[in-house]
């Protein structure tokens, strides 16, 4: 154990989570920079398996799973009571791209964002793992531009039919409808969902659908995509919070994303199609014509970082940030100390 | 930037240059700082919205960001208040050089694209080469041959008339001429109403007009001027004076009157040997 301690060397505090506080490390054997997460101990309750749940999903889901759009788990080791998960290091997330306003999304890039994050997505859906919390922040982005998706603390496997599964999963900018109805045995869905609402962010550059409440969240929904019927969607009111919603007209996606090309609009409508079992999946999705079209995807050495990614950390380091944010010069190296 | 909308307007992609575009409930506010947005309305068929600019509109970002970017954009290129703004499409290949791909002018609210060079140019050579064709189909038309005389130039002749020397040239144009000169001359209406005039005399209608015996062209006639008269008149010559009248006003039939049938041209001959007599009756009927 002792030697696992020494193996990895402290550079900088990155950011602190609810569960968890996260480092910047170098990996004293083979010299790669490494993210270090750090699992705090909570609640009594929390801890009553032995171990923290959400720590305990992203050791056990990570282990099996091997992808270049995946995060990859390198080490896990512990001390004392504390268990510390040793990840790939990531210099920033798409959240951070997404609002830095000296970056132009080109669509070149949003389709090499969207590529790398369904091709991840493909791959964990494939083996049975519904993610259950894909967001901006957790599409981490390397200096190679290498997208990984990120923070399995909610993953989870899927498709046992009696299996019955919590709702409360997602955050709620990118919580599909049927969530929010309270459905308590759902797919691939919830996470396509969340994927189109990404890419919808990505065009805008402001969250499509910033409810304040799971109501709210609703009604932004069918402000957009219309309410939906019993012929457009079977069964809705037979979910457990189902409540009736003022009709809302549909709208024009077209007149919403009005620099979409064609292509991309019909990619974004798959995705955010009200009715679940209508909505695409990821080996769907990529067999699109807008994934075939021009213009290419932008290779990952020409996708854009935040300039002033070291400014930014210099001045305010994000407490939110759970991993990420690559500090420049990786000086000051320091024991860390579990 | 990739014209991934292909255009509403599938004419636009043809020939833009015979377009206009405008929306009247903006253009009595149009100024230099609003004028890119009226460009970028969507009906606008001349704005490919896949351009950088509506890229930056979308992503709320400053316009600024347009000078780093590559791709199509649109920039107001001149101003000349308040009248014409003049719009160029260009594609943008780094901070300092640009491709212009092409000009619009905006003059009193309405778009129109500037056209190219090589357009003026081809559209007036098209012209002047078409007038020229024209002139010598004319000139054509005149021109008369004869094994024993030669050429000659014949100007009095009627200009659709002698259709053997067109055959060289059965351009659409001649045959749309012909039907527009139609209306006839008092000459060929005389004629036709006394050809017709002597038809009905020789082949008197029967009073129950179920029997239908005439060649085709003169039927249809009788036909239309029984619906256009009645049953009333009694007298068949006088029915068939009145349809006559109307004649003019239907040209396609008096063509077929002139004749193309052989039943009438032979009725014709028949009519000839009595000659004119026929429309001194008439008129004072008329």
């Amino acid at each position: 154990m002792d030697e696992r301690t020494l193996r990895y060397e402290k550079i900088d505090f990155l950011g602190e989570g609810q569960f968890a506080t996260v480092y910047k490390a170098r990996d004293v054997k083979t010299d790669n920079i490494v993210a270090v997460k750090k699992i705090k101990i909570g609640s009594r309750l929390e801890a009553q398996d032995g171990i923290n749940r959400t720590a305990l999903r992203e050791i056990k889901l990570l282990q099996e799973l091997q992808h270049v759009n995946l995060i990859g788990l390198l080490d896990v080791f512990g001390q004392k009571s504390n268990v510390s998960l040793v990840f790939d290091f990531m210099d920033t997330d798409l959240e951070i791209i997404v609002k830095d306003n000296n970056i132009v999304l080109t669509p070149a890039n949003v389709k090499a964002y969207m590529i790398m994050t369904l091709r991840g997505l493909e791959y964990l859906h494939q083996n049975w793992i519904l993610h259950r919390d894909l967001k901006p922040n957790n599409l981490l982005i390397n200096r190679e531009g290498i997208l990984k998706i990120g923070d399995f603390g909610l993953a989870k496997a899927f498709g046992s039919p009696t299996r019955i599964n919590t709702h409360q999963v997602v955050t709620r900018w990118y919580r599909s409808p049927e969530l929010l109805f309270g459905a308590r045995q759902y797919g691939t869905g919830v996470d396509m969902w969340a994927i189109g609402c990404i890419l919808a962010e990505l065009l805008l550059r402001v969250p499509f659908l910033p409810g304040e409440s799971d109501l709210d969240q609703l009604t932004h929904i069918f402000q957009v995509f219309g309410t939906p019927t019993e012929e457009i969607w079977p069964g809705m009111k037979s979910l457990t919070d189902y409540v009736q919603f003022k009709q809302f007209p549909p709208q024009q996606l077209r007149h919403i994303f009005s620099a979409a090309s064609d292509d991309l609009i019909q990619l974004l409508e798959s995705l955010l199609a009200i009715y679940p079992p209508r909505r695409c999946d990821c080996t769907q999705a990529l067999q699109m014509t807008y994934f075939s079209n021009k213009p290419a995807p932008t290779v990952g050495s020409k996708l854009p970082m935040p300039s002033n990614i070291t400014r930014i950390e210099a001045e305010k380091p994000s407490l939110k940030r759970k991993l990420l944010e690559n500090i420049d010069g990786a000086s000051l190296a320091k024991r860390l100390q579990f | 930037m990739m014209p991934a909308r292909i255009g509403n307007l599938p004419l636009a992609a043809e020939n833009p240059l015979g377009l206009s575009w405008h929306d009247s409930a903006w253009i009595p506010l149009l100024n230099p700082t609003n004028i890119m947005d009226y460009f970028s309305e969507r009906s606008n068929p001349f704005f490919d919205r896949t351009c950088n600019n509506e890229v930056v509109k979308m992503q709320r970002l400053s316009m600024d960001q347009l000078q780093n970017m590559t791709g199509l954009e649109y920039i107001l290129l001149h101003v000349q208040d308040p009248i014409l703004y003049v719009i160029r499409k260009q594609h943008r290949h780094s901070p300092t050089q640009a491709t212009p791909l092409a000009d619009y002018y905006i003059i009193a609210g309405i778009v129109y694209q500037a056209p190219d060079l090589a357009s003026v140019l081809n559209s007036r050579l098209l012209s002047a080469v078409h007038h020229l064709q024209c002139s010598f189909e004319e000139t054509m038309s005149y021109s008369r041959y004869h094994p024993s005389k030669g050429y000659w130039w014949d100007f009095k002749a009627n200009k659709p008339g002698l259709p053997s020397y067109n055959t060289t040239n059965p351009t659409p144009k001649e045959t749309s001429n012909t039907p527009k000169e139609e209306p006839s001359t008092l000459f060929q209406r005389q004629r036709v109403d006394m050809l017709l005039a002597e038809l009905v005399r020789q082949f008197p209608l029967p009073v129950t007009q179920t029997t239908p015996n005439q060649s085709n062209g003169v039927t249809v006639k009788m036909e239309n001027s029984n619906e256009k008269n009645g049953d009333k008149s009694s007298d068949n010559k006088v029915v068939g004076g009145i349809s006559i009248k109307q004649e003019p006003v239907d040209p396609s039939s008096v063509e077929m009157a002139n004749g193309n049938s052989q039943g009438h041209l032979e009725i014709k001959s028949e009519i000839k040997q009595e000659n004119m007599k026929p429309p001194p009756e008439k008129k004072p009927r008329v």
